[in-house]
């Protein structure tokens, strides 16, 4: 199959012309360094064609290790015959940044006998401000053919891919840009530099509006304003948009349960059913909404260009604990689950600041805490209100045990940051602003259909497992007569004597046990242990249990710091690992936080003993 | 007379003079690779309080630059 190289620099548009072209569903944001893996997909109208996307990278010079890795693979991918043409995405509206890129990758292609057609995406925006691209004369200065498109709009589409077709069916496709072959980098900088001059929009019309627009969202007064308002926006609507749809997964779970249960012919079948299946799907299920909500408000965030700015805005406190604007982005994402956050790091370019920025995230007061923290509050925090009804005391508990999340990520980078020594290259704050634009829905909201789906198939296959795993272990041998010893109660009498300085019992030591695969299984077991069918769903009778259990308020503010503290997930260790390369990093963190959470949640018991005594 | 591209207030605008030597050589070519050539016009679009990264447009692109980086650029500001 012959196969077709995109490249481009960041936020030219390159993904979304993938997806055009494919049919497929790339992340595409107005944020540069969106791209962050090689993806193929064969192109829609002509199957036989692979389109092979590559991150965006401003120059074949690489300064940064990932910047390296993906102008080696395209380098090489240059010597592979099934390759038969690059295309290189430009930006019409800024080509300063854009023509170096291109002329690098001409030279490159003519070195290896390549076509390439240069796609001059975003040709739309040029013609709203009625601005004219002289594309036969950029052409010809460059040496390669250039076709205007929009991969928003779709215009030039159809000739870029005529162009494809027919390079595609000649076996002597001629090379372009033959002349630059010999030319240093020092030259085509030069040359690129004059060509962006020559041909590039002049005057400040295509700025004016982005620059209107940034004296407000950047102003110390207003866009302070805004930026606290969006936040505020984004966890009231975690919370309560969510709500409807969660309320509705957990009706639906229990009016099936109900319906199927009974129907099981045997008395294990129906436990096992009720308790495992039906609470171990609901555990989960009942978070995808609140997940879906905040890729949307993300999504929304980064496609207007705002995140961009909130990312300058976040720079400066961010750098007094050694972390970068950059690390904005990715923390926030933490707050709805810490996969998508580690995996949004990758977009930050400074090796150092990437891997503190590693450390915070597991920090982040994630989705999965919400159960154990909504569990732990209701039964040892009053349901009163403060200052005259204006605050919950409740709501009040749940702020500060975020807000402690959030403290002890940037306390940990802070200390770490001073603590090692600076052996990486470190990469400067350099942040393109895009310009600002209208979110599109239909990407937006394919994107959150597609995190949320990878949440329920990876977190929820082994959550799954786990509730399964924890119902046999508590069922048998003794088939659920007495819990106390069954399988699961021997365990946890062995493991009691390591909770008991914080003053749990054996039962919290199973649940905490369990909860180191998925922090939010801690609710479906405790809920377990009491007898307490679905306790995900209905929290009141496990909040009942709990409060006559003879538990603590001292216990309960243990467990909430420990749970704020301690990396209980699997999945996010399995993709620190990946994505740091280091399987020692994952490991490191995950029992530095445990330690740190265990003797911090031991030292609060103390303290929260003595004073209420 | 040249002083750092951080001196910029915002509205006002300058010619790139050069580079200060302790900024690595990687750093002044991606830094040019963007569009901060010398003899380059670029303007301060916003200088946010509290030392918050300034915003710089050269040509039709907005950058954002902390003063670790633009520290280093040398600007002549009487143009």
């Amino acid at each position: 199959m012959s196969k077709i190289i995109l490249v481009g620099s960041p936020n030219s548009g390159k993904s979304l012309l993938f997806n055009r072209l494919t049919g497929l569903q790339q992340k595409v944001a107005n944020f540069p360094g969106i791209t962050v893996d090689i993806a193929s997909g064969k192109l829609s109208d002509a199957p036989d064609l692979e389109l092979v996307d590559y991150p965006g990278t401003y120059s074949l010079q690489p300064i940064s290790g990932e910047e390296q890795v993906a102008v080696a693979q395209f380098t090489a991918s240059l010597d592979d015959p099934n390759v038969s043409q690059v295309v290189c995405v430009v930006d019409v509206t800024r080509l300063e940044k854009s023509l170096y890129f291109t002329l690098q990758v001409i030279r490159e292609c003519a070195r290896h006998g390549k076509p390439v057609i240069v796609a001059g995406n975003m040709i739309d925006v040029l013609h709203r401000h009625n601005i004219q691209l002289e594309a036969a004369g950029l052409a010809d200065a460059l040496g390669a053919p250039l076709v205007p498109i929009s991969g928003r709009s779709g215009e030039g589409l159809d000739i870029l891919l005529d162009k494809l077709r027919a390079n595609a069916d000649r076996d002597d496709s001629p090379s372009s840009g033959t002349q630059w072959s010999d030319t240093p980098d020092v030259l085509l900088r030069g040359t690129a530099h004059q060509l962006a001059g020559q041909y590039g929009p002049r005057g400040d019309i295509l700025v004016r509006t982005q620059s209107r627009l940034d004296s407000f969202f950047l102003h110390t007064g207003s866009g302070g304003i805004v930026f606290f308002s969006i936040m505020f926006l984004l966890f009231q609507s975690i919370f309560t948009w969510s709500a409807p749809i969660m309320d509705a997964i957990e009706t639906g779970l229990g009016t099936l349960s109900n319906w199927v249960v009974p129907a099981l012919p045997y008395q294990v079948m129906q436990d096992f059913t009720a308790d495992a299946i039906f609470s171990g799907i609901g555990a989960f299920l009942v978070f995808v909404p609140q997940i879906f909500v905040l890729t949307v408000i993300i999504g929304i965030l980064e496609d207007s260009g705002y995140m961009a700015r909130a990312a300058l805005i976040c720079h400066r406190p961010l750098r007094i604990f050694g972390l970068t604007g950059k690390s904005f982005i990715p923390m926030l994402s933490g707050v709805a689950c810490a996969i998508p956050g580690i995996y949004a790091a990758r977009s930050i370019d400074s090796p150092r600041k990437r891997l503190l920025t590693y450390l915070a995230i597991p920090l982040m007061p994630c989705s999965a805490r919400l159960p154990v923290y909504t569990l732990l509050i209701a039964a040892f925090i009053p349901n009163t209100t403060a200052f005259g009804g204006l605050i919950g005391v409740q709501g009040l508990a749940m702020f500060l045990t975020y807000f402690f999340g959030l403290f002890c990520g940037l306390l940990v980078t802070g200390l770490v940051s001073r603590m090692s020594e600076d052996n990486f290259t470190d990469v400067p704050f350099v942040l393109e602003m895009p310009p600002y634009r209208m979110p599109s829905w239909k990407p937006l909201l394919r994107n959150a259909w597609n995190r949320s789906k990878h949440f329920v198939t990876k977190a929820g296959a082994i959550i799954l497992a786990v509730t399964i795993v924890i119902w046999i272990l508590g069922y048998f041998p003794n088939y659920g007569a007495s819990l106390g010893e069954s399988w699961l109660g021997s365990i946890g009498h062995l493991v009691e004597p390591i909770f008991a300085p914080l003053g749990l019992d054996w039962r919290y030591g199973v649940a905490i046990m369990t909860s180191f695969l998925a922090r939010e299984v801690f609710v479906g077991t405790l809920g377990t242990m009491f007898g307490i069918q679905s306790a995900e769903e209905n929290m009141v009778p496990l909040v009942d249990s709990i409060q006559s259990s003879g538990l603590s308020i001292a216990s309960g503010v243990a467990l909430l710091v420990f749970f704020a503290i301690a990396l209980m997930c699997v999945s996010t260790m399995a993709v620190v690992s990946r994505e740091s390369r280091s399987h020692s990093l994952a490991l490191k963190m995950f029992a530095a936080y445990g330690v740190a959470a265990y003797i911090l949640a031991v030292i609060t018991y103390q303290l929260v003993s003595l004073l209420v005594s | 007379m040249s002083n750092s591209l951080w001196e910029l207030k915002a509205g006002e605008s300058a010619r790139i003079t050069g580079y200060d030597d302790a900024l690595a050589d990687s750093y002044r070519i991606r830094l040019m690779e963007l569009g901060f050539h010398v003899n380059e016009h670029v303007i301060c679009v916003q200088s946010p309080s509290l030392g918050a990264p300034k915003v710089f447009r050269v040509s039709n692109t907005v950058f954002s630059l902390d003063d670790e980086v633009a520290l280093h650029i040398m600007v002549d500001p009487a143009i």
